[in-house]
């Protein structure tokens, strides 16, 4: 699904004087495409993923995910949070189920048996029983990925979901990301702090800048997957990311 | 298990050398008069006679059936609508003046008028009952909804959940916990005013029984009706505690 931003501009109502955060954003992701928001805390990222989702209304401009003007959240618009995001009270079987139960996709027994299916592909079938507060912080992102696929949302929001867990944890689960994206080919928005992050998923980068957020730079990168961090390409994007995030401060 | 045994023993000490003393200075040395306080055999006596009448039976089923009777009827009003007022800011902003004024009239006050509405019996004391804990139900369901986890809301909405299925699929859930805490406090406040209704609107039930005891000299009743009052306050705090423990989230 591509998603078309067009104009987007985003204040947000202070005391004396309303703070711009997002000002004349134009970008196209299209359809199957990886695309990461890069930029320092403040630039709006998380802001412009919560307006793509719905979540937040922009002042001005339009955002048009599959031909429609994107008014409201929708299923077909999944965002995996920064924070945990499994419901406390259901299992995680329960709570992969949790989208095709809202959207009465497919009977019961196909749900649970596709549910079990992707679990035991992410090596968590054994923690189908278990609740969330019996899960580590990476096996809880990992749940929470589930859920969004399951639900076959075409369009995946992800907001640092990796920022909370080890280092190691966080190079498995992207991997899997990729793996998994590539099965599925969803779209993927996916918002990071962290530049080594982007250049390992990403097939664009979209590098904001603030005060106001706006794009500074988009950087393609056309490295081979599966990507190697010591690769001699991959260093060279990475420090010249690292250049322009500099300058810009 | 030891430092458990331990700190059930220690608890038992006071009681024990309460009674003791409550023997000694009655019956044991007659130093205080009989009519102004009973001592224990005598209060054991009244007790054993009211269970053999059967009278202590049906006064305590009585009292405990206006207790759940007023405590059910305030939690049909006040758990749907604190989720409605805590859900709808305009609905809560169109209310809270009301239930600000209403809130701090002690239930007792409300005799008077459920005597003239009702009569006496048991429909008055329930009412009084109600209006005792319909306000701290409705606020700790409202306060519950409130601080219902706002990514919990919105990941069920991206998944596709419908306002209705937002609301007693995350909210719903999310509030149980504050409901029981309302219920616990909701219960004590229910058994205070159960007594004090039958006091004045009621011919049956253990507030009855206290008064009826002490207008024919027979103070043992009375006590009796006051440990009672004392250990059926102590049972229900126990299960409400009880089912808090097994709420994990």
């Amino acid at each position: 699904m591509t998603i078309e931003i067009k104009n987007i501009c985003k204040s947000f109502e202070g005391k004396n004087k309303n703070l711009s955060v997002l000002k004349d954003i134009n970008l196209t992701i299209n359809d199957g495409e990886l695309i990461c928001l890069l930029g320092p805390s403040g630039c709006g990222k998380t802001t412009l993923l919560r307006l793509i989702a719905g979540l937040e209304q922009p002042s001005s401009g339009e955002i048009i995910a599959n031909g429609e003007v994107v008014k409201k959240p929708s299923g077909d618009r999944a965002v995996i949070f920064q924070q945990y995001s499994l419901f406390p009270w259901l299992t995680v079987l329960q709570n992969v189920t949790f989208g095709l139960e809202m959207t009465k996709k497919g009977t019961k027994e196909e749900n649970i048996a596709a549910a079990e299916r992707y679990l035991e592909s992410v090596g968590l079938i054994d923690f189908k029983d278990s609740y969330p507060h019996e899960l580590s912080g990476g096996m809880k992102q990992r749940v929470a990925i589930i859920r969004s696929l399951l639900n076959h949302s075409p369009i995946l929001l992800m907001d640092e979901p990796f920022s909370a867990v080890d280092m190691q944890t966080r190079h498995k689960l992207q991997e899997q990301l990729i793996g998994v994206w590539k099965r599925f080919n969803n779209t993927i928005v996916f918002v990071t702090h962290d530049v080594d992050e982007a250049v390992y998923l990403a097939d664009k980068i979209v590098i904001l800048d603030k005060n106001p957020g706006r794009i500074a730079s988009i950087v393609e990168v056309d490295i081979e997957r599966p990507r190697r961090r010591d690769s001699r390409e991959f260093i060279q994007i990475q420090e010249s990311i690292v250049k322009d995030l500099d300058m810009e401060k | 298990m030891y430092e458990n045994y331990k700190s059930k023993l220690i608890s038992l000490i006071l009681p024990i050398v309460i009674i003791i003393f409550w023997y000694l200075i009655t019956e044991g040395f007659h130093i205080v008069n009989p009519y102004i306080l009973p001592g224990p055999i005598e209060v054991c006596n009244s007790a054993w006679d009211l269970i053999l009448s059967g009278k202590l039976l049906k006064n305590t089923i009585d009292s405990l059936f206006k207790v759940f009777g007023g405590l059910i009827l305030a939690s049909i009003v006040a758990i749907p609508l604190g989720v409605l007022l805590g859900w709808y800011k305009t609905l809560e902003d169109l209310c809270s003046f009301v239930i600000s004024i209403l809130r701090p009239i002690p239930p007792i006050a409300w005799i008077p008028f459920s005597i003239l509405w009702f009569g006496i019996g048991t429909v008055p004391a329930i009412f009084i009952i109600f209006m005792g804990c319909v306000f701290p139900i409705l606020v700790y369901t409202l306060d519950g909804v409130k601080r219902t986890d706002k990514v919990l809301i919105e990941s069920a909405q991206t998944l596709g959940a419908s306002d209705g299925k937002v609301i007693s699929r995350v909210v719903l859930p999310s509030v149980f916990p504050y409901v029981v805490s309302g219920l616990k406090v909701g219960v004590g406040i229910a058994l205070m005013c159960t007594i004090s209704a039958e006091m004045i609107g009621s011919s049956s039930g253990l507030g009855y029984m206290i008064l009826q005891a002490t207008s024919r000299f027979d103070p043992g009743t009375t006590v009796v009706g006051m440990i009672v009052i004392g250990l059926i306050g102590l049972i229900l705090d126990y299960i409400f505690g009880l089912a808090q423990k097994r709420i994990f989230w």
